[in-house]
């Protein structure tokens, strides 16, 4: 029996990964330039779509990788120097709302480019496995685990070491008054939104990988993927790792309670729904901040 | 140079591109090829209208029987049409979306006004327009349906068997000849497709007593090694594959990635019976997949097999499936096209040709085990003996020829064919 | 409310009987299935519109909602010989209730994580539906079999697609006016004053809990209401309609329609259901139409607030008052 938790466990937090790496892109973007991005899916599923392309076209692997985090920073920097400083002043919620014109776009523009057939995205490192708690794991998953634990000790070091990191700190604590010290506002977002789209790309690569290169089901995947970010409170990396992971590792588990095996997907909805109950705990009515 | 993994360009072999290299070569000469009256004159008359709808988007493309009909038809309007009149054949595809395939019925069948509808294959399109067709008097000869309302209509007959016969075809070598005790039938959670067919798997093997569960994934499940792990804490000895083709080489490959060949006796019903399926699977299944096939092997030597490759090979499109499905709509518009030609060629409506299809009874082919037939009844089900193949070395191999399957299912459609006189 | 029926008004209800009388006339087969779901999905975007207008809230569960409606439908239908419309307006309630639970952390909370609310409701909504599936005359709660979907019942009148269609659009005529008549009345002032200041509103002795959830609960019941309608109209209902991007997708053309006219519900319900299916008649690929809908919410966020019915109503009445200047 206690294997069969391990297995789960495992599983569990493959796919937790998964969702706490689009979190963390979620959340580095939100933090910066207090924009949710709704797109980030779609541009994972663009880049993912672009390595698939890549590939049939016969580049060596690590070329192709690397365009593929290039092409997910190219659509993320687009969106961000074209469209989002047009709607800096606006509320976050319409800066939201912006992101899904974008979603539609490029959701579009996929289908339209690649039709509808089954593809498939493979990693050298789905080949190797390592035998963990009696589960095989590929290295493809451990990548994708460690890396969003690196992500996030690493933000968390450059965000504190850095200079374009205090600078990013200062305007996600106060846009104007960040402004008025002379912080270069379209540097520092610039540069999150580099950072959030490479985070996209990468994404959407492991995505195509572990679970299936399907470009609407990568697109939808920001949905789960918010929830992760909701548990940061659209503000903390390492809240956002473990909810992404929380949620993962709860949703594999429900598999073993038989009635509610079926409705384990719900998991990530209703772990960010009590969450977003309990951070709304104690606020008044009156003087409604709209954050 | 890093090479495209193989598992790519073969999947996409498998999943639409061209398959036509993969289907072992006829001798080609037009010997085999044989269509409607084979007068190799084109026909000029007035067209007959006949409608099919297929599904082809994500998850699985079921497109294969309406290109071979349109294949086929194209060659009877080649040599003769229907005593002179061309079929004009309309294939809409429901994309998989219930409100799009209602659409689409009701504009082939109330706009166009088709005579009847050849092919059809999808999962969504019968349940949405079962009705419409009963209401309309218009008949369907399908060939890749996959849900029960293609069995329990009276105006849907369906030349492939479906998930119910062809899975419990399955089960029942794998109890005979591998020794299963109990069994997981992994489906789909789509009304009337993957509970249906696995609700029977579970009372066939009750009725052998022995176990059976099932474990239904919502189509749009991302995470296929959850649906994998749930299978082995579940405790069973067999898997039983009840999926289209693309999920279900997805899951074997998650299998595969936990080492589970062994672990489990692999078996499923006919969809993932597709020539070049052996690029995607690689050497790691052979000898470990067992598949029950509804029609003929397609590299039998059956003259109705032979010139179903013959006629793919020639009025067929690149990108044609020629899978099970593809043989299943020739030999239904090939069914169509014989009906057809014993109507008095201006005398073509709905109703003649609904009542033509209605009189189709003990016609015989290569490509299935038994008799076909239609016939007035309340439900079809004219194709449910089916055969065994091991997948190995890439291609398959036959364990088990032609056998029925025993199920409290088939007791309706036994009563039918006992009136009509007709024997399995 | 003491105003007669104007002349305006009076011209207004002849031209929308006459379109209820002829449309269904005019259209094929085809068409009048996909007008009824055009006609269905605007009445459901008209709640999105009222959220989004009125108090500037962003309901991303929509669709969800829909299928809330279509659900309860359909179980009355199997379960009892209730008539439809009686149905139509349990499910409508139904609906309603859901709608103004979630208003439950609205009042509390604006913008952003409202609309996160939403999406995670319409998340659930999805697989919820996915597991469950939709009644189709079987036994237990659920009401699901493995078997052909039963007849769902028809208004008397409105058996065949075409009575349908005018059943639908007869419906929807109702609730728009319930909906106009909400802008003039008490809900329409107290929103105003909430989109103003909540705290103004509520010094103003506005209760400003029972209006926000009233909103809530009115735009839900205009989605449960499209949902019993597409039951009628489609005959069953599958899960694959309902999901939570289709939700995101109904709010981005909301917008683009206009949220602050009932033309823009309308405009919306065509971009929905009418545009795809004309591109696939054509044998365009309906991707485009997403890239479409895409730019289009940009442009309408960035420089078209009022959307499509802004633009062309604008237009209407630019002309207007050109001709009055010319004729002066």
């Amino acid at each position: 029996m206690l294997k069969i938790y391990g297995l789960f466990l495992v599983s569990g937090l493959a796919v937790g990964s998964l969702y706490a790496l689009g979190g963390i892109g979620l959340v580095i973007l939100h933090r910066s330039t207090g924009v949710l991005n709704f797109a980030y899916g779609a541009i994972a599923a663009a880049s993912a779509m672009f390595c698939w392309q890549l590939v049939t076209w016969e580049f060596p692997g690590p070329v192709a990788w690397c365009l593929t985090i290039v092409a997910g920073v190219f659509l993320s920097v687009l969106y961000g120097r074209l469209i989002a400083p047009g709607l800096a002043w606006r509320e976050p919620a319409v800066k939201a709302v912006a992101t899904i014109g974008y979603t539609l776009i490029l959701l579009g523009l996929i289908g339209f480019i690649w039709d509808d057939s089954p593809r498939k995205l493979e990693l050298p490192t789905d080949k190797i496995g390592v035998w963990i708690l009696g589960v095989r794991v590929t290295v493809t998953r451990l990548i994708a685990l460690a890396s969003s634990i690196v992500v996030v000790i690493g933000m968390i070091r450059f965000l504190e070491r850095t200079r374009i990191g205090l600078n990013m700190r200062a305007l996600a604590d106060n846009r104007d008054h960040a402004a008025l010290l002379g912080i270069p506002v379209v540097k520092v977002e610039t540069m999150a939104w580099t950072i959030s789209g490479a985070l996209a790309g990468f994404t959407g690569l492991l995505f195509g990988d572990l679970v299936r290169l399907d470009p609407t089901v990568i697109t939808f995947m920001v949905i789960p993927a918010t929830a992760a970010a909701i548990c940061g409170r659209l503000e903390s990396l390492p809240l956002t790792l473990i909810g992404g992971l929380a949620i993962g590792v709860l949703e594999a588990m429900l598999t073993l309670y038989k009635p509610l095996a079926p409705l384990r997907t719900m998991t990530p909805f209703i772990v960010a729904g009590l969450v977003i109950f309990w951070m709304q705990r104690g606020q008044r009515l009156t003087f409604v901040r709209d954050r | 140079m890093k090479k495209i993994p193989d598992i790519l360009s073969a999947l996409a072999l498998v999943t639409g591109a061209m398959l036509l290299p993969a289907v072992p070569a006829v001798a080609d000469g037009h010997s085999d090829l044989s269509c409607g009256l084979n007068t190799g004159k084109a026909a000029t008359g007035e067209p007959i209208k006949v409608g099919g709808i297929n599904g082809n988007a994500p998850p699985g493309d079921f497109s294969g029987g309406t290109d071979a009909a349109a294949a086929y038809f194209d060659c009877v309007n080649a040599n003769g049409g229907i005593n002179g009149r061309p079929i004009q054949y309309i294939v809409e595809n429901d994309q998989w979306n219930p409100e799009l395939a209602g659409q689409v019925g009701t504009k082939l069948v109330k706009d166009e006004g088709v005579v009847a509808l050849v092919g059809n294959g999808s999962v969504v399109s019968m349940a949405v327009n079962a009705k419409l067709y009963a209401d309309e008097g218009v008949m369907a000869m399908a060939s890749a349906c996959a849900i029960s309302d293609c069995y329990e209509n009276a105006n849907i007959v369906s030349t492939n068997q479906g998930p119910l016969p062809s899975g419990i075809g399955a089960l029942k070598f794998a109890i005979e000849e591998l020794g299963s005790k109990h069994a997981a039938c992994i489906g789909f959670n789509i009304p009337n497709n993957g509970g249906w067919a696995c609700d029977w798997m579970n009372k066939y093997m009750e009725s052998k007593g022995l176990q059976g569960s099932s474990i239904l994934m919502d189509p749009t499940a991302v995470d296929l090694n959850s649906i994998y792990l749930q299978a082995l804490a579940e405790g069973v000895d067999t898997i039983l594959l009840m999926l289209p083709a693309g999920p279900a080489i997805g899951l074997l490959k998650v299998a595969e990635e936990q080492g589970g060949r062994d672990q489990f006796k692999w078996v499923s019903p006919t969809p993932i019976y597709e020539p070049g399926v052996g690029n995607v699977l690689g050497d790691y299944w052979s000898g470990h997949l067992y598949v029950n096939i509804e029609l003929a092997q397609y590299d039998s030597d059956g003259p109705d097999n032979k010139n179903w490759i013959a006629v793919t090979k020639k009025y067929g499109k690149d990108g044609d499936r020629l899978d099970t499905f593809s043989q299943s709509g020739f030999i239904s518009a090939k069914f169509f096209t014989d009906a057809l030609l014993k109507l008095d060629p201006a005398k073509i409506d709905r109703a003649s040709v609904s009542e033509a299809i209605k009189q189709i009874v003990n016609v015989e082919s290569d490509l299935l085990c038994g008799p076909y037939y239609v016939g007035d009844a309340d439900r079809h089900m004219p194709n449910h003996a089916g055969r065994m193949v091991l997948y190995k070395d890439g291609g398959f191999e036959t364990v088990r020829d032609c056998y029925d399957i025993d199920t409290s299912y088939l007791d309706p459609i036994r009563a039918q064919e006992k009136a009509l006189g007709v024997t399995q | 409310m003491a105003r007669r029926i104007s002349g305006k008004n009076f011209i207004t209800l002849a031209v929308v009987l006459m379109v209820i009388w002829l449309l269904p006339l005019l259209l094929s087969s085809l068409w009048v299935k996909v007008v009824t779901s055009a006609v269905i999905f605007s009445l459901a975007a008209t709640g999105v519109s009222i959220l989004f207008a009125q108090l500037g809230l962003i309901n991303l569960s929509q669709v969800a909602l829909i299928g809330v409606g279509g659900w309860v439908l359909l179980r009355l239908n199997y379960a009892t010989g209730l008539p439809f419309t009686v149905s139509l307006l349990a499910g409508g309630i139904v609906a309603a209730i859901i709608g103004a639970v979630f208003a439950l952390p609205a009042v509390r909370m604006r913008g952003l994580y409202l609309a996160l609310v939403t999406l995670m409701a319409a998340g659930a909504l999805q697989i919820l539906f996915n597991a469950f599936q939709f009644p189709n005359g079987g036994e237990g709660f659920w009401g699901v079999a493995q078997q052909s979907a039963g007849d769902v019942r028809r208004p008397f009148l409105a058996q065949t697609d075409g009575a349908y269609l005018r059943y639908v659009m007869l419906v929807v005529a109702i609730c728009f006016t319930i909906v106009g008549m909400h802008r003039f009345a008490a809900p329409g002032r107290a929103w105003a004053m909430i989109r103003q200041s909540e705290a103004n509103a509520m010094a103003a002795g506005v209760n400003v809990t029972f209006y926000k959830t009233w909103a809530f609960a009115l735009s839900g019941f205009l989605a449960g209401i499209s949902g019993g309608l597409l039951a009628g109209a489609l005959q069953q209902l599958d899960a694959r309609t309902f999901v939570a991007g289709d939700s995101i997708l109904l709010f981005a053309l909301s917008i683009v329609g206009g949220a602050y006219h009932w033309l823009g519900a309308i405009i919306a319900g065509l971009l929905f259901k009418l545009l795809p299916a004309l591109f696939n008649d054509f044998g365009i690929s309906a991707d485009l139409t997403l890239v479409i809908f895409g730019i289009a919410l940009l442009h309408a966020i960035i420089t078209a607030p009022k959307g499509i019915s802004g633009q062309i109503l604008a237009g209407i009445s630019s002309l207007a008052a050109r001709r009055r200047v010319s004729r002066d």
